[in-house]
């Protein structure tokens, strides 16, 4: 444009039959539009059907064309001043993200990556799982010690509705029969004891032990050490009945794999806890974010776990009434596990 | 921040809170976060759709067991049953080619990484399994408790303490994350619904307008114009338009009368030339924001 005809606009004296408008944005506009059309399609298709349903082109296409209109959202922010168009950019670009971006697995390929997952972030919390290991030690042998030396100490530790009607007066007898190699019940009934296993006592214990790990961790070690408590007071009042090693029968066969599971809710909890007191160089809900996935991880594995412990009380333990069958089931999964977590765990990969 | 914002919250009187993520392109997008009674409401399908398919499954299964089974040990196994199918719906679905529930699809909600990155698989099952902690699995336990399976004690007022705790984590941060969200780094997003709206410049200009009289407005009056011209033209839009006509004739000093079947024609000419003006302007380095920006810098 010339600097007369300026001049000659600036005055206002320009003819009324001057030349069409052109807009950069509209020309911008009229060039791309068919690409985001295009885009917008095959989106539609893959949020109605999947992405299963577009033609092998299509899917070649579809990266090609978000690259493209994320180019046109950003040119166009810089120089269009068209709200629709812009708004439209934007919400096609967000949804080709989401279209792109989704991670479109099946739940069994879920499952192998879990499975693969699990070992390495059970290995990276080794020093969280050290941690609850010890305080669940000292509670054990601060319930054994304080209970052989006066039993009245057991009601203390172990309250009424986990004690099952055990207690100072019990006898040889009746632990024996009543306890360790009491009948089967059934199948039907196993299972609600399968289910009343899982969704009583220790789910909470390891519930609570993983969340609390949210105040810095404190509540966890104490409830760990807690848990260890109780097991001491019960070890004792089976020691001072002679019933130690039938007890202990009884408790490892699904014991190993219940007291590993509640370990590791506690080791995710402090793994919570110290991203949460030391959140490095990042905002503590983005350590949180960033950590959160690994002790999520282990929770799940931990809750698994405690699947299998539940399959172990319910069915196995009291079909299996031989305390050195019990100890070798005992065994096999204290095998099972650190197999799986230690000499199977994926390699070469950064924790 | 991105350029929409300000006009966008004035003329939706939206009252959606939005977060900005970027995408691993990196460029920033607007996402809007979903409200509590969108994800309740996508919950609650969700978990109806659970519901019928574990009472289906227990019908089938009671025609194998039908006797001996007390009320204690229903329980039990429905509670069982819909652990499993609840926490299979949740991940399938969300990891699926559509990537999100039936009911969050129903609600038009979705579940994003908080940062922008790509959605993971482990994220999801975090995000999915947490809500285990945070409610279902206190909620079973209180059912439990009530119907007597693990003996009703001073737990159940923890439990539902519990929940109440969670309730209010979710509620008092910014970015309505409950403690599933903030552990695996997700966010709850409506999804966006914005057609391509046809372009309102005029090709054919009637009017003409001097650079003086263009530099009255900004950027913001311009997109109000646009939201103005957008509208269905009903009579209260015909009223509309006339008086912002009278008021831009006023503020340019337009003098010549625009006669009332000129009116719409008139604004579309005005939008347009404002608009090349101020894109031109805008490319030049001297973008104008709104009309007292444009005022300020003509003095």
């Amino acid at each position: 444009m010339s600097i007369e005809s300026e001049i000659a606009r600036e005055v206002g004296q320009l003819p009324a039959q001057r030349p069409a408008v052109t807009l950069k944005s509209a020309e911008f506009r009229r060039t791309r539009e068919q690409s985001w059309v295009d885009l917008e399609k095959l989106i539609g298709i893959t949020e109605r059907k999947g992405v299963r349903a577009l033609a092998p082109d299509d899917l070649q296409r579809m990266p090609q064309l978000y690259r493209s209109v994320l180019s046109s959202l950003s040119v166009a922010r810089a120089i269009a001043l068209d709200r629709a168009l812009l708004l439209y950019l934007e919400s096609l670009s967000l949804r080709a993200y989401l279209a792109l971006y989704s991670p479109r697995i099946g739940l069994g390929e879920a499952g192998r990556q879990f499975l693969r997952a699990f070992p390495a972030a059970v290995i990276s919390a080794r020093w969280h799982l050290l941690i609850a290991f010890l305080a669940f030690a000292v509670g054990i042998g601060a319930g054994f010690w304080l209970t052989v030396e006066d039993e009245s100490w057991f009601t203390t530790f172990v309250p009424p509705w986990l004690s099952g009607g055990r207690g100072v007066a019990s006898t040889r007898a009746s632990l024996l029969n009543g306890e360790i190699f009491a009948p089967w019940p059934g199948f039907a009934v196993s299972l609600g004891i399968i289910s009343n296993y899982l969704f009583s006592h220790n789910t909470v214990v390891g519930i609570l032990s993983f969340s609390l790990g949210l105040f810095a961790g404190v509540p966890t070690v104490l409830l760990i050490a807690y848990q260890g408590l109780m097991i001491g007071a019960f070890i004792a009042l089976h020691y001072d009945r002679g019933l130690t090693v039938d007890f202990l029968g009884w408790l490892s066969i699904h014991g190993v794999t219940e007291i590993s599971a509640l370990l590791l809710f506690g080791a995710g909890g402090l793994v919570l806890a110290e991203k949460m007191l030391f959140p490095d160089r990042y905002s503590r809900v983005d350590s949180l974010a960033l950590h959160g996935r690994r002790a999520a991880e282990i929770a799940v594995g931990a809750v698994m776990m405690l699947f299998v412990a539940a399959i172990l009380e319910g069915e196995f333990r009291q079909l299996v009434a031989s305390t050195p069958w019990r100890f070798v089931i005992a065994a096999a999964t204290a095998v099972g596990w650190l197999t799986y977590l230690v000499l199977l765990r994926p390699r070469g990969r950064t924790p | 921040m991105t350029s929409t914002d300000a006009t966008t919250q004035l003329l939706r009187r939206d009252w959606r809170q939005r977060r900005e993520i970027i995408t691993p392109e990196g460029v920033p997008l607007t996402v809007e976060l979903a409200e509590f009674s969108e994800r309740a409401t996508a919950l609650i399908i969700d978990l109806l759709i659970c519901l019928a398919a574990g009472i289906a499954m227990l019908l089938a299964l009671g025609l194998f067991v039908t006797t001996g089974l007390s009320g204690v040990v229903f329980v039990g196994v429905l509670m069982l049953l819909l652990f499993f199918l609840r926490n299979l719906y949740f991940v399938h679905f969300e990891l699926s080619a559509r990537g999100a529930t039936p009911g969050k699809r129903a609600v038009g909600i979705r579940v994003i990484d908080r940062h922008g990155g790509p959605l993971t698989a482990s994220a999801v099952i975090a995000r999915n399994l947490t809500r285990e902690l945070e409610l279902f699995l206190p909620v079973s336990m209180l059912i439990s408790a009530l119907a007597g399976v693990a003996g009703a004690h001073w737990g159940s007022l923890l439990l539902l303490g519990w929940v109440v705790c969670f309730l209010v984590l979710m509620f008092s941060n910014r970015d309505r994350m409950r403690a599933g969200d903030l552990i695996a780094g997700t966010l709850v997003i409506v999804l966006p619904r914005q057609r391509l709206l046809n372009d309102l410049v005029e090709a054919r200009a009637r009017f003409v307008f001097t650079d003086r009289q263009l530099m009255a407005y900004g950027k913001r009056e311009l997109q109000v114009l646009e939201d103005l011209l957008r509208r269905p033209g009903d009579g209260e839009t015909q009223v509309l338009l006339a008086d912002v006509c009278d008021r831009i004739c006023r503020k340019i000093d337009w003098t010549q009368p625009v006669p009332p079947a000129d009116t719409a024609p008139f604004l579309r000419d005005f939008y347009t030339a404002q608009r090349a003006f101020l894109e031109r302007e805008q490319l030049f380095g001297r973008p104008r924001a709104d009309k007292f920006a444009a005022a300020a810098k003509r003095e």
